[in-house]
């Protein structure tokens, strides 16, 4: 099968720039590879992770969602303004931190099928809306004073990092949805040829409300992790997070034109980027020119990836 | 074949109807209110999402209030400069008898500055310089916010030991000022060695981040952490606590906002360093009010800056 030997070419020229890095950070620092910093940078992906999963669903539809950055903002402030300790059940500032992000993504869902416009605009005025509508319920302020029990979900579970088991478990349900499932198929199909898609009967408005909401939900238990590990509900937090989501998504070989991409993919690209995060601050390469080195090996990774599969 | 679906166009239309009319009124409640002899204050604030500054704007709102026959308007650059160069040229076509910029950018808020120079309405600068100077500035050093945080680390390990710097955004005339304060303290301690610094972009996450990084890197090689901000201070103090360090690692912020002071008096953040917001911004109005009715005045203002510690935290807590 081609396609199968192209998906695995695809992952293995990925998974080569990462083992690459890697050995070159272990030899160049002592801590790269300790237990500790692995952790660590389990740790910060998760963020980026969740986010990259969820904008996996809306980019196979050949989508986009650039509110993602704003949306994580407003459910962090949605959530921590219900999380003061003693007064709810540490169930309700999250499912509202999740509500939130639902909200979002249906609107975004909602404007893109129904209202037929592009993802582009309908996301770039959520950005702006999410933003705002977070600096309002926030008073442009952070809000603090949130009950432990909530900020405890930044932290360890026999050692491992309830973020990361928050990314994980998303990652393990969107790879199964997405290959076993019938509407995970349907979502491969609507964004490959969406005339066809229509023809062989399947309902696009649907599997697009699906794929938004999803994108959504996640974003919004991002922003729900963000406001634990931060202990606050941030206005302004998650500047330019979709661009970090998105990079992380194109690197692990889904086409920004749609129908093509795979969990698997998604989950190293996250890695690469964090791994470049992590090894820049090792290395204590001056803040000038970690950006540019960032930006190089982003581009760089996902040409050697496209020249690998088309050979 | 409709090219847009009728509900939409019809929602369109009463949307920018509703918009049209809406900005008529504002402008007509704007242009008519404005009584003789009434000294219009055009003020643009950096950005209101920051707390520090959304602070200094409050003050200089209510300050003005309290002022008879001074009407003021405030916009919300939002840490674009670009916006804000608009909104000093709206001042400039609404005639505005002076206006209190607080400026975004150390280089890019400068032509927002001649604009309103050449037009020959008196601007005050606050908080933040720019390269063209004002007609007055009011502000604390900077430099001076550095180099007290950093002789505080200086105090605290007896002029010896590793200290971590995290940065504000590169280029921003804070990030730059307290650098150069915190880098004469250098000078000064022989002995007081700069491990390693980054940007973390005022941002509490990326400040996280960063120092769980540098707990990887450098642990055990540093006893003290200075943030150009308490947002990042925050952030420094939570990635030590998680890894349970704390204890060996002293950690300063600067900005006096009320979650760092709340840490302070908590004993969780060692200190901080006060920037006096409501005297920025009421000095501010008292100089623009002096500019617009032409009286003498001094052209500098500074609002001196004050180390907090668990001491003497009490006195900056807000009342309640």
């Amino acid at each position: 099968m081609p396609s199968l030997d192209r998906n695995l070419l695809h992952r293995f020229g990925i998974l080569i720039v990462i083992l690459l890095i890697g050995l070159g950070l272990s030899l160049t620092t002592d801590t790269f590879l300790s237990l500790s910093n692995l952790t660590n940078v389990a740790r910060q992906v998760s963020i980026n992770g969740i986010l990259a999963i969820g904008v996996t669903f809306v980019l196979l539809t050949a989508g986009v969602d650039l509110s993602l950055g704003a949306v994580v903002a407003l459910s962090g402030v949605a959530c921590a303004t219900f999380a003061h300790p003693g007064e709810h059940n540490v169930t309700l500032p999250i499912f509202i931190g999740l509500a939130t992000g639902a909200a979002c993504g249906l609107t975004n869902g909602i404007l893109v099928t129904k209202g037929g416009v592009a993802p582009f605009i309908v996301t770039l005025g959520m950005m702006t809306v999410a933003r705002g509508l977070a600096l309002i319920a926030s008073g442009g302020r952070p809000v603090a004073d949130m009950s432990p029990s909530l900020t405890n979900l930044a932290g360890d579970i026999f050692g491992i990092p309830i973020p990361l088991l928050c990314f994980a478990g998303v990652a393990l349900l969107a790879w199964i949805f997405l290959r076993d499932f019938r509407l995970g198929r349907y979502i491969y199909a609507v964004g490959g040829n969406e005339n066809a898609a229509r023809a062989a009967g399947i309902s696009v408005t649907k599997v697009k409300l699906f794929a938004y909401t999803t994108c959504g939900i996640l974003t919004g238990l991002a922003g729900v992790v963000l406001a634990a590990r931060t202990t606050t509900g941030q206005p302004n937090a998650g500047i330019a997070y979709e661009l970090d989501a998105i990079a992380a998504v194109v690197i692990g070989g889904t086409s920004l034109a749609g129908g093509v991409g795979t969990v698997t993919g998604t989950i190293l690209g996250v890695l690469l980027i964090g791994e470049i995060n992590n090894g820049l601050d090792l290395l204590s390469v001056s803040s000038y020119y970690q950006a540019v080195i960032k930006g190089v090996i982003i581009v760089g990774a996902v040409w050697l990836d496209r020249r690998q599969s088309r050979s | 074949m409709r090219l847009t679906p009728r509900p939409v166009a019809g929602f369109l239309f009463i949307a920018c109807s509703l918009a049209v009319v809406l900005a008529l009124f504002t402008g007509c409640k704007k242009s008519s209110t404005r009584k003789e002899g009434e000294i219009l204050i055009g003020f643009s604030s950096r950005d209101l999402s920051a707390e520090y500054t959304a602070k200094l704007s409050e003050a200089v709102v209510d300050y003005a209030k309290t002022k008879p026959g001074v009407r003021l308007v405030m916009v919300d650059a939002q840490s674009d400069a670009q916006k804000q160069l608009s909104q000093i040229e709206n001042f400039i076509s609404q005639k505005a008898d002076v206006i209190i910029l607080n400026p975004c950018e150390l280089e890019a808020s400068t032509p927002a500055v001649d604009r309103a120079k050449a037009a020959g309405i008196p601007i005050v600068l606050v908080n933040q310089v720019t390269k063209s100077a004002g007609d007055a500035y009011i502000g604390s050093n900077d430099v001076d916010a550095g180099h007290i945080a950093m002789e505080a680390i200086a105090k605290q390990l007896s002029g010896k030991g590793g200290v971590l710097m995290i940065h504000g955004i590169m280029g921003t005339s804070a990030q730059l000022q307290r650098e150069a304060g915190a880098r004469e303290v250098f000078a000064k301690y022989p002995g007081l060695k700069l491990v390693d610094h980054q940007t973390a972009s005022w941002d509490r996450a990326k400040a996280m981040s960063l120092t769980e990084n540098w707990i990887q890197a450098h642990r055990g090689k540093f006893q003290a952490i200075f943030a150009h901000n308490d947002e990042m201070a925050m952030g420094a103090l939570l990635a030590l606590e998680r890894a349970g360090i704390k204890k060996e690692v002293y950690v300063i912020g600067i900005d006096a906002i009320a979650q760092a002071l709340t840490a302070v008096k908590e004993g969780r953040l060692d200190a901080t360093v006060f920037q006096d917001a409501v005297g920025q911004g009421q000095g501010a109005v008292d100089a623009a009010l002096r500019l617009a009715r032409k009286q003498p005045g001094a052209k500098e203002n500074y609002i001196p800056f004050r180390l907090v510690t668990r001491d003497n935290v009490g006195e900056f807590l807000p009342k309640k």
